[in-house]
């Protein structure tokens, strides 16, 4: 049971997102995506769960293509998309029995799975609330439960932290190391670096659609011969010049 | 810096009410071509009212048609044409609801920017007006112009001063002319004639003009006023959802309104004075109209002195709602959440398999809850109900006597007939147009990466939600009305006919590629005016034969059961061609209108 992107591009029109970009996400391994804003992280996200077709190259998973056996695929992900867009006209636990049904999951045990994870993540006494009036992090908590309903074998977290407070985040960052424990597969891209760096075992950096590292974050750190994840990512994937983009922030303002 | 923030903002808000609120909800395309597109709709409209101007000029001023009946013509058209105006602007003024006050959003965007309250007031009020001035110059850009030529008058016309007393039998439609010009005109006209005064082309084309602003100013200030008292009076909270229900009751009330009125000189002249015309604000301005065109007959003075009464009230109570909004309701929208918490899931039936149940319980909720599409399907419900209503009130010439004058309800009439099975039409395909709308294409992933396909499944799925949506309740209505008034076998039997006929029209809103209701994207330009719907009013004379053919085969048992086994027949059949086209392995679920492209660059 092994995620396996091989030369994977996604061309838009006249823009290329997604270039050759390969990689493995093995179980039990948490597989940290990593690059800047536009880089293609979502986008390869998005090709792994179908929501888009890849231009060219081949997406595996347990050694065959999701392609051939989509649907059956399907049943074995739990995605987090990066965006927090939820039917919002219905209520949080509506949210989720849709999900169960659609699944196709038993009504009883599902009710009931519902029921306790909705107690677990704090949400049980909004149950009944429009999702429209749920806070960023409250939808963010209805994602991560929708994704979960179903124990999936392929776990996609795409920037699953934003808007989360304090407490649920130190959960989510336990949660994501115990599922990678029970042996499922956790791709998850991120911004916040130092969680990356304490989470994962494994990062995939990409840089305008390439991968420009593929590695466990120590061998990484023994290559550059640098302390730090930030400080690898910061020369491989930044092309600015941080400090002198501020200085130039503040100057302008200033004029 | 006033000026350009008042420039900024008057675009903003101006785009705002046609892009966002009135076109759709999600279109974040390009405002300028949905703006275009509105415009061509109207000014579409505005083409075909032109056309009727030439027609119905062509028909009625000349030599044969006498002038009295010429007369009472150009009123009931120039009433037409002031209601169609009322309602436009009724309709645009409703849905376009939430952008024409202060919302949570105009707060919380502009409001920590510095913009003087005075500045965002004034530019709102100036795009609402822009907006109904674009409105009206639109529908009436070639109507406009065409109907003040036809309707011009070059002669005084003698007429029958309308205040007779005691009152005189009324007349059919039909024998009205040759009545009026031979028994009753000369009466009149003794008893009290009266001289309407010619109104020449440039006289009436500036009166059309000005009581077309009037009617369509007075219109949009009601629903304003409406909304902004609601507003004033009810805590916030109790607002926002008394509001939804508000929109949807003044929405029902403009389209029935608007096809139960009949032309003020039918209402004069078939009976004695009745008290309640003085209250339909569509009379006084087709009052107002003849007033500014200097052809005012004595009863339609009241009206006129009306309308300018209306007028002033309207303007300023909308006036007064306005600015208290401004003053007032900016600071209850800070404090309050715009939503009203804590609803408790409404319990909703079974329907099917877990996968089957999610489906339509999702296309209920999404129907119940969402205000745009309750909006649009409660458009197509009002327009079956008033032409049920109107099929109720036809004259017997044009859909035959009834079997009993003394019990008209308790018999299998053509009307009776004809008004279920248009409103079964209607609310089908209404329902039909509302499930091609989607809610919130960006939530759509959900069912994207759900391990679903086209097929059986999904087509049991969305067919129970039409059915559960549209046919079923059409049905339950004609079954309570007509159950304790007919004998029970043409009640069963015509029941069981409109239950197949239902089945037949819902098996057809299945064909093609399979969506999941709400959530396919949609195209606005291409299909957004439901050309569809217009087929219902050439279908009104098919709907009126089929209904006389079943009234004669309800007096047969015979007859009856081989109508019932044609309809089951077909019925049976339209059942099987959409499960044979919803084949998984044959079908396709679409989430784009387009589909995707199939061809490749080869970026040489």
């Amino acid at each position: 049971m092994m995620l396996e992107l091989r030369h994977v591009c996604k061309r838009f029109t006249g823009i290329t997102a997604v270039d050759d970009v390969s990689f493995q996400a093995r179980p039990g391994e948490i597989t940290g995506y990593l690059g800047p804003n536009g880089s293609g992280k979502s986008t390869t996200m998005k090709m792994i769960t179908g929501l888009l077709e890849t231009s060219s190259g081949e997406i595996l998973f347990d050694g065959r293509p999701i392609r051939s056996e989509l649907l059956a695929f399907k049943r074995r992900i739990g995605y987090v998309p990066e965006e927090p867009s939820l039917y919002s006209h219905l209520s949080g636990l509506e949210y989720l029995t849709m999900v169960g049904q659609l699944r196709e999951l038993p009504a009883q045990p599902t009710a009931g799975r519902i029921d306790s994870l909705l107690h677990l993540l704090s949400l049980h006494g909004d149950r009944h609330v429009p999702l429209s009036s749920y806070s960023k992090g409250m939808r963010q908590k209805v994602l991560l439960l929708a994704a979960l309903l179903h124990n999936p074998d392929l776990i996609l977290l795409d920037e699953p932290f934003a808007g989360l407070d304090v407490p649920t985040s130190l959960v989510l960052r336990s949660l994501i190391q115990e599922l990678a424990a029970r042996g499922k597969v956790v791709l998850y891209s991120a911004h916040e670096l130092g969680t990356v760096e304490r989470v994962s075992s494994h990062v995939v950096i990409l840089h305008r659609g390439k991968v420009v590292a593929d590695d466990s974050i120590e061998r990484l750190r023994t290559l550059m011969s640098l302390p730090t994840l930030e400080e690898i990512f910061s020369l491989l994937a930044v092309d600015q010049d941080t400090a002198a983009v501020s200085r130039d922030i503040a100057d302008l303002i200033r004029a | 810096m006033q000026k350009l923030q008042f420039r900024v903002l008057y675009r903003q808000f101006l785009f705002r009410i046609v892009d966002l609120e009135l076109l759709s909800a999600h279109a974040e395309g390009d405002s300028r071509t949905l703006l275009g597109q509105f415009a061509s709709l109207l000014i579409y409209c505005s083409v075909i009212l032109a056309a009727l101007a030439g027609i119905w000029a062509a028909n009625v001023r000349n030599d044969r048609v006498p002038p009295l009946t010429q007369l009472t013509g150009a009123w009931t058209m120039e009433h037409f044409l002031i209601a169609t105006t009322m309602l436009t602007v009724g309709l645009f003024a409703v849905l376009s609801w939430d952008s024409t006050f202060p919302d949570r959003r105009d707060v919380l965007v502009l409001g920590p920017l510095p913009i003087p309250t005075r500045t965002l007031f004034l530019a709102k009020v100036a795009a609402v007006a822009s907006a109904l001035g674009l409105t009206l110059a639109a529908l009436h850009l070639l109507a406009g112009i065409a109907w003040p030529l036809a309707l011009a008058q070059y002669d005084s016309a003698p007429a029958p001063a309308l205040v007779f007393d005691p009152s005189l039998p009324p007349v059919r439609a039909a024998d009205f002319p040759a009545v009026m010009n031979r028994d009753i005109a000369p009466l009149l006209q003794r008893l009290a004639p009266v001289s309407v005064a010619p109104a020449g082309p440039i006289r009436a084309f500036f009166a059309y003009w000005i009581a077309m602003l009037a009617a369509g100013t007075f219109m949009f200030c009601c629903v304003l006023a409406v909304q902004g008292i609601a507003a004033q009076f009810l805590p916030r909270r109790c607002f926002l959802r008394v509001s939804a229900f508000l929109q949807m009751a003044v929405f029902c009330l403009l389209v029935t309104g608007y096809f139960l009125q009949k032309s003020p000189s039918a209402v004069l002249m078939t009976g004695p004075r009745q008290s309640w015309i003085s209250w339909i604000p569509s009379y006084w301005f087709a009052g107002l109209y003849r007033q500014l065109s200097g052809s005012l007959h004595p009863a339609l003075a009241p009206f006129a002195r009306r309308a300018w009464l209306g007028l002033l009230v309207a303007v300023v109570v909308t006036a007064a709602a306005y600015a208290a909004s401004y003053l007032r309701t900016l600071r209850k929208i800070v404090e309050a959440p715009d939503i009203a918490p804590g609803y408790q899931s409404r319990w909703l039936p079974r329907l099917g398999g877990s996968f089957e149940n999610a489906l339509a319980q999702f296309s209920i909720r999404s129907l119940l809850r969402s205000r745009h599409h309750r909006m649009i399907y409660a458009f197509y419900l009002g327009v079956g109900f008033a032409l049920a209503i109107l099929f109720l009130k036809a004259p017997p010439e044009i859909v035959g006597p009834p079997p009993s004058a003394s019990d008209p309800w308790g018999q299998f009439s053509v009307p009776l007939l004809a008004s279920t099975i248009m409103l079964m039409g209607l609310w089908v395909v209404g329902a039909r147009a509302v499930f091609s709308l989607p809610l919130d294409l960006s939530a759509n992933w959900i069912f994207r990466i759900m391990p679903l396909s086209a097929g059986s499944r999904c087509l049991r799925g969305r067919r129970r939600a039409l059915y559960v949506l549209s046919v079923a309740p059409a049905w339950a209505l004609s079954a309570a009305c007509l159950v304790p008034v007919w004998p029970w076998r043409p009640a069963v039997a015509h029941l069981a006919m409109l239950g197949l006929l239902g089945i037949i029209l819902a098996e057809f809103s299945f064909a093609g590629t399979q969506k999941i209701p709400f959530t396919c994207s949609y195209l606005p330009g291409k299909s957004k005016f439901h050309m569809i719907f217009w087929l219902w009013f050439l279908l009104v004379a098919v709907v009126l034969q089929a209904a006389g053919e079943e009234r004669k085969a309800l007096e047969s048992p015979a007859a009856s059961i081989a109508i019932l086994a044609s309809l089951g027949i077909v019925a049976g059949f339209c059942v099987l061609r959409s499960n044979w086209q919803a084949r998984s392995n044959y079908a396709e679920l679409r989430f784009e209108e387009e589909p995707s492209d199939r061809l490749l660059t080869l970026d040489l």
